[in-house]
């Protein structure tokens, strides 16, 4: 008998895109963030980060060979879950802190529920909260200017630092227009990746450009967010001033940028993403006024991932030739 | 501005034939002629081992079912009479003929000598049904029996020039060598459905055949041609009549339903063979190409010509040579073998290296929903197929996939996803009937 052929279901092509090429893109777009964090906060920021990558990435080959998975951290999303945490946290925490939260964010977010593609929530926001309310006086307390940071050690284990309020604290108190010129350039203090809204940016164009991510939920959620600021001030600044400046101040660009448009945890249509944008953007706006921390971006979206599973649902394209159209 | 639908995806075209003039392959050793090479009941033989055979002559039918009869494509002795695995997996009978090169033809062929008109159009269906005419974009539906339900339903005939998968550029050639023979196919076709004029639907990468065209076309209001964005899957008809009508032909329906009829242009330029000359399907126009091959090129070769004998014509294989497709590469069929044959409906040959994808997990990117054009979500479907959530998937409108693989295409994960939705739509149909079947035994 001659040999057979090999046979396999149609398409027998490809596209280049893998799940790995995406993640390196994504790890490429986050460089400037974490560029300019290291420029602003010193060499202690990129240690963090070290960390937080290494344990995310550690903790999945850990998790993989003690369940006898196959190893999946070739992906390279235990990097990209890294680096997300590590920008979430203020460069005055304890090195073991990112250790640990890449730890919870990749064993008990992420591989516990399947891995890639099945957690339902965001690995490295769930971490960031859990360390939030586990560490509250690391997670919050220690937010120091740029001028400071710079003095701390890049490999103490803990450091000393006296905090300095965040803007985002003393928004309703008004903030002048320099200070939200140099809150755009990202010369403020607040968390390691989070202060230069400018290199979010540009990350964010280079994904756009590389049609990794699109448009629909940043913009649904920024605006929503920009429109209810300003439609319902708070303080006596003047309307636009307090928009901008919330807008501006933590984590809502990084939010809306990098962790709203998590695939896993974001719906699948176009109409799906403004929806979860629009209600991202509602919720930060909420819980930045009604709760009790200034932050409102990470638990708005972490919220936001449970409802996932509804929204793909009920924004279910209409079947081609099941609608109106296809009865004229 | 080039018509388009919406969804799909841009692929590297490689239409490296696109400048080869298809050249004819008459000399096959040997030829297997499958009795099912159309949708429907499969022929009867009528030959037996030991027979003399001439081109042309019908070697299988089955009059009565929907069936298209075939035809002898070589002159020469049945040597053999045997199941084989044909070109979608399932054993089918297949007539070997041992060419004796002398090209005799049979002397049963009966040509149009007179005006068209003079005939009516039940005869020319009778004819086209003789000629053994299949659909031959791929899908090999029995071209009679798509007349016979589209005169006095279609008002609008559309010709299928999309030729939309990569690699192959049959019809491209066909439309750049015989242009003349095409446009008197379609007139015969406008003549037969009773329809006022045709549209030749063509995508814009083929200039030169949109140019040809407008030059040979005298009667502009009969037919016309519309540009469509070169875009998969453009050719299939749903995203064909939606392009140009805006139209969306209804779930679970055919074109005729939205008063279109599509035929490809091979198989208009069969129609008017048949009726001019009276030769029947005998031959078929392949590209043959992939990274596998070494003189890529465009072939008219006898129906039931062996993989092997074509790669050998081409120079052979490479050595890194894995995969036979016979089809495009979206949508087309891996064969087992290299004995595989060319049947109507084969529109390429391709030669290709092994799979370098691993299959991996679904990221929920939401790739293939920006893909799908029938808006379906595939990475759900996928996912509730393979936990075997059929009724999930039929509620998600699985049996409306189309299969052009686009959402597959485009998958960082690498998941067959379209093989997930056809396991859901073979146990949907399975389930569908056997309901069918038990209610009526209730009855």
């Amino acid at each position: 008998m001659k040999s057979l052929l090999k046979v396999s279901p149609s398409p027998h092509v490809r596209s280049v895109a893998t799940t790995s090429s995406i993640m390196r893109d994504v790890i490429i777009a986050l460089l400037p963030a974490l560029i300019w964090g290291i420029y602003v906060f010193g060499f202690r920021a990129l240690t963090l980060t070290a960390v937080s990558v290494g344990a995310c990435v550690l903790s999945e080959f850990l998790f993989c060979k003690i369940t006898k998975k196959e190893q999946s951290i070739s992906d390279l999303s235990a990097v990209v879950t890294g680096l997300i945490l590590a920008f979430n946290l203020p460069v005055t925490v304890p090195l073991w802190l990112p250790a640990v939260g890449g730890a919870f964010a990749i064993v008990i977010v992420k591989m516990l529920f399947g891995g890639i593609g099945k957690n339902f929530l965001n690995p490295a926001l769930a971490a960031r909260v859990f360390l939030f309310f586990s560490f509250p006086s690391l997670m919050s307390g220690t937010f120091v200017t740029p001028k400071v940071a710079k003095t701390l050690s890049p490999i103490a284990w803990g450091v000393d630092a006296v905090s300095s309020p965040t803007v985002l604290s003393q928004i309703e108190e008004g903030v002048d227009t320099n200070t939200v010129v140099d809150m755009f350039y990202g010369n403020i203090g607040g968390c390691i990746g989070e202060v230069s809204k400018l290199c979010l940016l540009i990350g964010f164009v280079y994904l756009l450009i590389r049609r990794v991510v699109s448009w629909h939920i940043p913009v649904a959620y920024l605006s929503v967010f920009f429109l209810l600021t300003f439609i319902f001030p708070r303080g006596e600044d003047e309307a636009i001033n307090f928009a901008l400046a919330s807008l501006l101040s933590g984590g809502v660009v990084f939010g809306s940028l990098f962790m709203a448009t998590d695939y896993a945890t974001s719906p699948l249509s176009a109409t799906g993403k403004l929806l979860y944008g629009a209600l991202c953007g509602a919720l930060t706006v909420f819980f930045r006024y009604f709760g009790s921390y200034p932050e409102g971006a990470s638990f708005a979206i972490l919220v936001m991932n449970t409802f996932v599973y509804y929204i793909d649902r009920l924004t279910k394209p209409t079947v081609f030739g099941g609608g109106a159209n296809a009865k004229k | 501005m080039a018509q388009t639908f919406h969804g799909g995806i841009h692929i590297d075209e490689n239409k490296n034939t696109a400048a080869m003039a298809a050249r004819p392959f008459a000399e096959p050793k040997r030829v297997a002629i499958s009795m099912q090479q159309h949708i429907g009941a499969p022929c009867v033989h009528s030959v037996a081992v030991g027979d003399h055979v001439d081109i042309g002559q019908c070697i299988g039918d089955n009059a009565g079912t929907l069936c298209c009869p075939v035809h002898a494509s070589v002159s020469g002795t049945v040597v053999a009479i045997e199941n084989r695995t044909g070109a979608m997996g399932a054993p089918v009978t297949h007539v070997v003929i041992e060419n004796d090169c002398l090209h005799t033809v049979t002397p049963s062929l009966d040509p149009v000598t007179t005006s068209l008109d003079s005939l009516t159009p039940e005869e020319i269906v009778e004819r086209v049904r003789k000629a053994g005419i299949v659909g031959m974009g791929g899908a090999a539906f029995p071209t009679y029996a798509k007349i016979k339900s589209a005169i006095g339903n279609a008002k609008r005939l559309i010709i299928n020039c999309a030729e939309c998968e990569p690699y192959i550029t049959a019809n491209h050639r066909l439309l750049l060598e015989q242009p003349e023979a095409v446009i008197k196919g379609i007139k015969i076709l406008i003549y037969t459905l009773g329809v006022r004029k045709a549209v030749i639907a063509i995508e814009d990468n083929k200039k030169d055949v949109i140019e040809l065209f407008e030059k040979h076309i005298t009667d502009k209001a009969l037919i016309s041609i519309k540009v469509l964005k070169t875009k998969y899957p453009q050719g299939d008809e749903r995203q064909i009549i939606y392009a140009l009508y805006g139209k969306e032909i209804p779930a679970g329906k055919l074109p005729v339903d939205v008063g279109c009829v599509l035929f490809n242009p091979e198989t208009v330029l069969s129609v008017y063979k048949a009726l001019s000359t009276g030769m029947p399907v005998v031959h078929k126009r392949i590209t043959v190409d992939g990274d596998a091959i070494k003189k890529p090129c465009n072939l008219i070769v006898p129906v039931g010509t062996s993989a092997a004998e074509i790669a050998e014509l081409c120079g052979g294989t490479k050595k890194r040579f894995a995969r036979l497709i016979f089809g495009g590469p979206m949508m087309g069929q891996a064969q087992w073998s290299m004995d595989s044959v060319v049947n109507k409906g084969t529109g390429a040959l391709l030669f290709l290296s092994g799979v370098k994808e691993k299959q991996g997990q679904c990221i929920r990117c939401g790739r293939c929903v920006e893909a799908c054009q029938m808006r379906l979500m595939p990475a759900l479907l996928a996912a509730y197929s393979e936990k075997g959530n059929y009724n999930e998937c039929e509620k998600l409108g699985a049996l409306s996939c189309v299969e052009c693989g686009c959402c597959t295409y485009v998958c960082p994960g690498k998941v067959p996803i379209v093989q997930y939705i056809r396991n859901a739509k073979g146990a949907i149909n399975d389930a569908r009937r056997r309901a069918k079947e038990q209610g009526g035994g209730k009855q």
